[in-house]
């Protein structure tokens, strides 16, 4: 099983576009597939239509086991699954806190699901909290989805700096380059500079409004609109990623 | 709640429809019908129908490759697969997974396809307020010849994590006027099975004979030669089709269990009559030998490949070729011979000889009256006796004619064993047949490899000694080398193989055997 994050501490960077299109992508290539949700606006929820069942909250999530393979949902595509994220997830940082070891957590929750899933996708929240360093813990990669301006390289420079503080294993990050506008000279400069370095994945993933459409197929791009610059870009990250992984 | 991800079935009459909403308490649901669809079903398995036995289902459509659990009609494998052959061997599937499990299903044989029916899908997808799809609705038709009889069935396929809703839709589709019943996907399969015209599970290579162990050896032995005749005319009409090694082989033993009935039980048919038919079994066995040994050095291939090291490989590439053309040719030869008037009537004379009365007159026939299980007592008794005091025989080196000659007599006494298992407990003979096969394994690896040798040498001799020739025969000379390696192994490992089987523990199954028939 591998586990992959699409994490950021900035808000707003591509987060949920990556990890549903990219997982969409596993489910074709590895399946079956799993994207965890652990986002309490529940975005990648709503892009596959599926909403949590009642009695499912942020406790249930954190019992782990038989709580959390109850709660998965089958998505409109074969061999792609979705454990959603529920309202309640907002207090799960609180909730963590009573928790014996939070930073391990995560990891302990999902072994269950390493005999049926070889991948697992979790879409996290922005922000750094105790929530996301159990997600340090329990993935084997996190994807940093970059916006091309410095500012941006700042936080993703924080995040490595609270990696080494915290004696976690930089090796898992791998930063990539999302809604790239090629006429800006800024973002020129930058993916030039910095794609491809050990740190970042070569390909980057143009704007493309046929992202922010997502809202109205609710469907993975790959899955309703396979030609259009930012699937492709997707298919051909999620290849590079692939070749990284074997 | 756990969310069972079995699909549901159900039989409908014939006017089944679908509204485009339905209502139940707290839930609603809407339909979506999708256009109507032709939609062939090709159902493959193995002669032997390897996958029916073990609850796997083969069958191909939609140009996917599909194995589905017969008891709960769960897809297991799903893969892509572009054509639709005749037959197909695992190899043939590219998934590697799904190779593998056909493979698990039959070693040897090929997966045939058995027949093909049209069938006609409706299909909806049933929706939740987000237009989230929560299950699918499969209305397929099966055809039958007569139109009155054409079978309806429903198939929901669960969505994981909506089993709830799920239940729902069946309920719903339960209180529709044309619903006639919840059903299995064993049953879907009959139909369709049924549709063909295709008759499951039909053959067996050793079929099971009932016999009454108070019946007359004659009337037995008449039973077990018409089954076994049954093996021989179900598979000649496959062997020139080239599908898979088995029919030849199936065949073939068939032939050798005739002639060991024969010969083992001299006294009960007419001697004129039993001359001329061992004579003819024996030289109809003989016709196929050199395919049958063709056959398994293109089956071992791959194997003789490895035995060499990687630069020698290539230059065998030759002897193969050369060996597939001979078994071209061999084949044309006998599949003429299995059409000629000559083996018509062999055969049919054959079978009006034991389908007929017989003499029973005890001039003639002087056993012909005793006891079958007597017999089978007596003769098995003998054949176990002579392996173990030929066995016990065997000199330390353990020679090729030795080995030979007590492979013969093993077979010998497993046949025995296998033509009147029905006389027999079970269990007994079960263990009994386990301790025996190993000994047989032994020595058949032993003679197998003796066997290859031979032909190797053979072939070597007889070719030309010129210069392009050379790597070719160092090639069969290296191949040589390795094969009288593993056979010094084989005859190495006999006397303790056969220590295993001449010990008190096996003496004592076998007069358990004995015991409850005196
Ligand atoms: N390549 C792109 N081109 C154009 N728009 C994009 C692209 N990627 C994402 N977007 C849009 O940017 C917005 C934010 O994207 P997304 O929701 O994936 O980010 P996020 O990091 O998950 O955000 P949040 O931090 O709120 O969870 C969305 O409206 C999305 O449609
Ligand atoms: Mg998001």
């Amino acid at each position: 099983m591998k586990t992959i994050a699409l994490y950021s501490i900035k808000g707003g960077v591509g987060k949920t576009a990556s990890a549903v299109n990219l997982a969409y992508l596993s489910s074709l290539t590895q399946p079956p597939t799993l994207v965890c949700d652990l986002d309490p606006q529940g975005a990648s929820s709503f892009y596959f239509r599926i909403v949590p069942n009642k009695k499912y909250s942020s406790r249930k999530f954190l019992k782990g086991d038989k709580k959390i393979y109850n709660n998965i949902k089958g998505t409109d595509f074969d061999n792609l699954d979705l454990l959603p994220a529920d309202f309640s997830y907002r207090n799960l940082d609180i909730e963590l806190l009573e928790e014996k070891k939070p930073q391990k957590k995560l990891k302990k929750n999902i072994e269950e699901l390493n005999t049926e899933y070889p991948f697992i996708f979790f879409d996290c929240p922005p922000n750094l909290t105790l929530l996301s360093e159990s997600v340090f813990t329990a993935s084997d990669i996190i994807l940093v989805p970059l916006i091309p301006t410095t500012l941006s390289l700042r936080t993703f420079e924080q995040l490595f700096e609270f990696f080494k503080e915290n004696k976690l294993d930089t090796s898992k990050i791998r930063g990539f380059f999302t809604m790239f506008e090629r006429r800006k000279v800024m973002h020129r400069e930058i993916v030039e500079e910095y794609s491809g370095k050990k740190r970042f994945l070569n390909r980057t993933v143009p704007y493309n409004s046929e992202v922010e459409k997502m809202g109205i197929y609710r469907a993975p791009l790959n899955a309703v609109r396979p030609n259009s610059p930012a699937a492709i870009a997707y298919q051909e990250l999620w290849e590079e990623l692939m070749g990284e992984i074997d | 709640m756990n969310t069972s991800l079995d699909p549901l079935f159900f039989s409908v009459s014939d006017t089944f429809d679908l509204p485009t909403h339905f209502k139940h308490p707290g839930i609603s649901f809407s339909f979506h019908a999708e256009p109507v669809k032709k939609e062939t079903l090709h159902c493959y398995d193995t002669f032997d129908w390897k996958g029916w036995n073990k609850n796997n289902t083969i069958l191909l459509y939609r140009r996917r490759l599909n194995i589905i659990d017969l008891k709960n009609g769960r897809e297991i494998f799903s893969v892509s697969f572009r054509k639709i052959p005749q037959s197909f061997f695992p190899n043939d599937v590219d998934n590697k997974a799904t190779a593998s499990k056909l493979f698990n299903l039959s070693k040897l044989r090929a997966f045939i396809c058995y027949g093909s029916i049209e069938t006609e899908v409706r299909s909806w997808k049933v929706l939740d307020e987000n237009q989230k799809t929560i299950t699918s609705v499969e209305l397929r038709s099966i055809p039958s010849s007569n139109e009155a009889q054409k079978k309806l069935f429903v198939k929901l396929s669960p969505v994981r994590g909506y089993g709830k809703e799920l239940q729902a839709v069946a309920g719903e589709l339960k209180k529709h006027p044309e619903y006639v019943g919840k059903t299995t996907f064993t049953d879907f399969y009959k139909a369709v099975l049924a549709a063909g015209g295709i008759v499951p599970d039909n053959y067996s290579s050793k079929p099971f004979v009932k016999l009454k162990p108070s019946n007359t050896i004659q009337d037995s032995a008449r039973k077990l030669l018409l089954s076994t005749f049954g093996v021989i005319q179900a598979n000649e009409q496959w062997i020139p089709k080239t599908i898979d090694t088995e029919f030849l082989h199936d065949y073939r033993v068939a032939i050798r269990r005739t002639r060991s009935i024969l010969a083992q039980l001299k006294r009960i048919f007419p001697p004129e009559k039993l001359s001329r038919y061992s004579q003819a079994f024996r030289e109809l066995g003989k016709r196929t030998n050199n395919l049958r040994d063709q056959d398994v050095y293109l089956l071992q291939a791959e194997r003789f490949r490895a035995l060499l090291p990687v630069t020698m490989r290539e230059s065998l590439d030759p002897f193969f070729t050369d060996l597939g053309n001979r078994h071209k040719k061999e084949l044309r030869a006998f599949s003429r011979y299995l059409v000629s008037e000559k083996y018509r009537l062999l055969m049919q004379e054959w079978k009006s000889f034991l389908s007929n009365d017989m003499s029973s007159d005890p001039a003639i026939t002087p056993d012909a009256r005793k006891k079958t299980s007597d017999v089978a007592v007596s003769s098995i008794q003998k054949a176990w006796k002579k392996v173990i005091r030929h066995g016990r025989e065997i000199s330390r080196i353990a020679t090729d004619t030795e080995l030979h000659a007590l492979r013969i007599d093993c077979k010998k006494l497993r046949y025995l064993l296998e033509f009147y298992a029905s006389v027999f407990p079970a269990n007994i003979l079960r263990m009994v047949v386990c301790q025996l096969k190993e000994l047989q394994e032994n020595l058949g690896a032993f003679v197998d490899l003796s066997v290859q040798q031979d032909y190797l040498n053979d072939y070597l001799s007889n070719l030309q000694c010129t210069a392009e020739n050379t790597p070719f025969a160092a090639s069969i000379g290296g191949l040589v080398t390795a094969l009288y390696h593993e056979r010094e192994q084989v005859r190495m490992n006999f006397h303790k193989t056969f220590d295993k089987f001449d010990r008190p523990e096996t003496e004592a199954l076998f007069n358990g055997l004995f015991k409850k028939n005196r």
